[in-house]
């Protein structure tokens, strides 16, 4: 599992690769810590290379989603694919982000 | 020193202002705490509040007019004004009666405009107290010489505050005397603002009956009697009327339920048709069973161990929907309202459907 943060046209973008489970998810979790420090702006998490999901993972995205609400941001989870969309629509949560081909 | 051309009488005013002016802005500071505090320990949501030390011009030009009738300062009471602007018309009363009871109030110099008006005729409303700190709480803070000056506090509505705003703001603009004319379309304008007043009134409290009837009717458990709103399902949800079926589900995989909104569904139960709580109620009870199967088809074999605390209404939704024919095309209609609508909204909703369709209530319900 990887995660690349950078600037795309001005917008903070994280882009995942590998799989989320549980055992990457510590260190997914450190890698994403800059995304933390502009929780006040858009984040775009790209996800076109990401496999698979757990609930650790999903934990990440829910922390990222709650402190970008609480300082006025907004996650943006791009190219998920059908599997992971499944995720997040059997556990209730597909409709806290904004989620976009 | 700027003395304005005032005679001697009143340069010696304007200088005892000029050194009253810290005792003033300490004033101003402990009597505008106090009002907020009043404010907020009896749930009382104003539009604003406002105050001001009188600015030194101004009180020169106060002097010219009338100086000789003041032998000291603190004759004069608005070097220290504030001013509560509310929303409603009751609120005023409400706050006049907290100020009576927090305040002394110099009744021989305070005002009530609002009753100053011929039954014909129409203009300024707003009540002007006079008032001075407590003694008792001047001397608790180590300032008893607060409770020696006194200052207006004004109280009125958004609408009186806009119209005296604007009526002031025109009479000091023209030069001349303002011809009849505008008087009366000033005055014409503060009985169409008294009838909005009380028109804003009336609708709260309208709102607020409304509200104590629903929750009785709630509370005797006639949801047949409730319609289904946004009130009305938040009073619902406090019931916890998904509680159980939530906790089953998450039985399933030992789950940790994460608090999330819950009201994007109401459209959901709307668009099924459901017009009053006990519609809700029905679906809960007739497809609580189903609802829980449909969530173990789908959650069983994961080991996804958090789930939204819709989990549960989002399960019975989906199985009304299915029992009632809607089918794949239902099922995306739901996700389109719930999560905005998008292209991948029918792949999900087929792949619901087809986790649904080897459930017991799919292949009955013919």
């Amino acid at each position: 599992m990887n995660i690349e943060i950078k600037e795309v046209n001005g917008v903070t973008t994280a882009i995942m690769e590998g799989r989320l489970d549980t055992p990457a998810a510590i260190k997914a979790g450190q890698q994403m810590q800059p995304l933390f420090e502009v929780a006040d702006k858009e984040i775009v998490i790209d996800c076109t290379q990401l496999e698979y999901i757990s609930s650790s993972g999903l934990r990440l995205f829910l922390a990222l989603r709650k402190e970008t609400s609480t300082k006025g941001g907004k996650v943006i989870i791009e190219h998920i694919n059908d599997e992971i969309k499944k995720v997040f629509m059997m556990t209730g949560f597909f409709n806290l982000f904004v989620i976009r081909n | 020193m700027e003395y304005y051309g005032l005679d001697l009488h009143c340069q010696a005013l304007l200088d005892e202002y000029r050194q009253s002016l810290p005792v003033f802005k300490h004033l101003q500071q402990v009597a505008m705490d106090k009002l907020t505090t009043m404010l907020r320990n009896n749930g009382i949501v104003v539009n604003s509040m406002e105050s001001r030390i009188k600015a030194e011009e101004s009180l020169a030009g106060k002097l010219h007019r009338k100086g000789a009738k003041y032998a000291s300062i603190r004759d004069i009471t608005d070097i220290f004004g504030g001013r509560i602007i509310t929303y409603y018309n009751e609120d005023v009363d409400r706050i006049a009666s907290l100020v009576e009871s927090s305040f002394d109030i110099d009744w021989k110099n305070s005002v009530d405009k609002r009753k100053m008006h011929e039954f014909d005729s129409f203009g300024y409303n707003s009540l002007h107290y006079i008032c001075r700190l407590p003694k008792e709480a001047c001397d608790e803070l180590g300032a008893p010489e607060l409770h020696e000056l006194r200052f207006e506090l004004q109280m009125r509505t958004a609408l009186q505050h806009v119209w005296s705003d604007i009526q002031h703001d025109i009479g000091y603009k023209s030069e001349i005397e303002t011809p009849m004319e505008y008087h009366r379309s000033l005055s014409r304008l503060a009985g169409l603002l008294e009838l909005a007043d009380n028109e804003f009134s009336r609708i709260r409290a309208s709102i607020n009956a409304y509200r104590r009837r629903t929750k009785a009717l709630l509370a005797t458990g006639q949801l047949d009697q409730i319609q289904l709103d946004g009130d009305t399902f938040r009073w619902y949800l406090d019931r916890e009327p998904f509680d159980n079926l939530n906790k089953r589900i998450a039985s399933v995989n030992q789950a940790e339920l994460q608090e999330v909104p819950i009201q994007n569904y109401l459209p959901v139960m709307k668009e099924l048709g459901m017009a009053t709580l006990a519609d809700v109620e029905k679906m809960k009870n007739d497809n609580e069973e189903d609802a829980y199967q449909l969530a173990i088809a789908q959650l069983g074999n994961t080991d996804l161990d958090i789930l939204a605390s819709t989990i549960g209404l989002q399960n019975l939704c989906m199985v009304q929907i299915l029992k009632t024919g809607g089918g794949c095309p239902g099922l995306q209609r739901m996700l389109d309202t719930v999560n905005g609508k998008q292209e991948y909204n029918e792949l999900i909703a087929q792949s619901i459907y087809s986790q649904a369709a080897r459930l017991s209530f799919m292949t009955t319900k013919a």
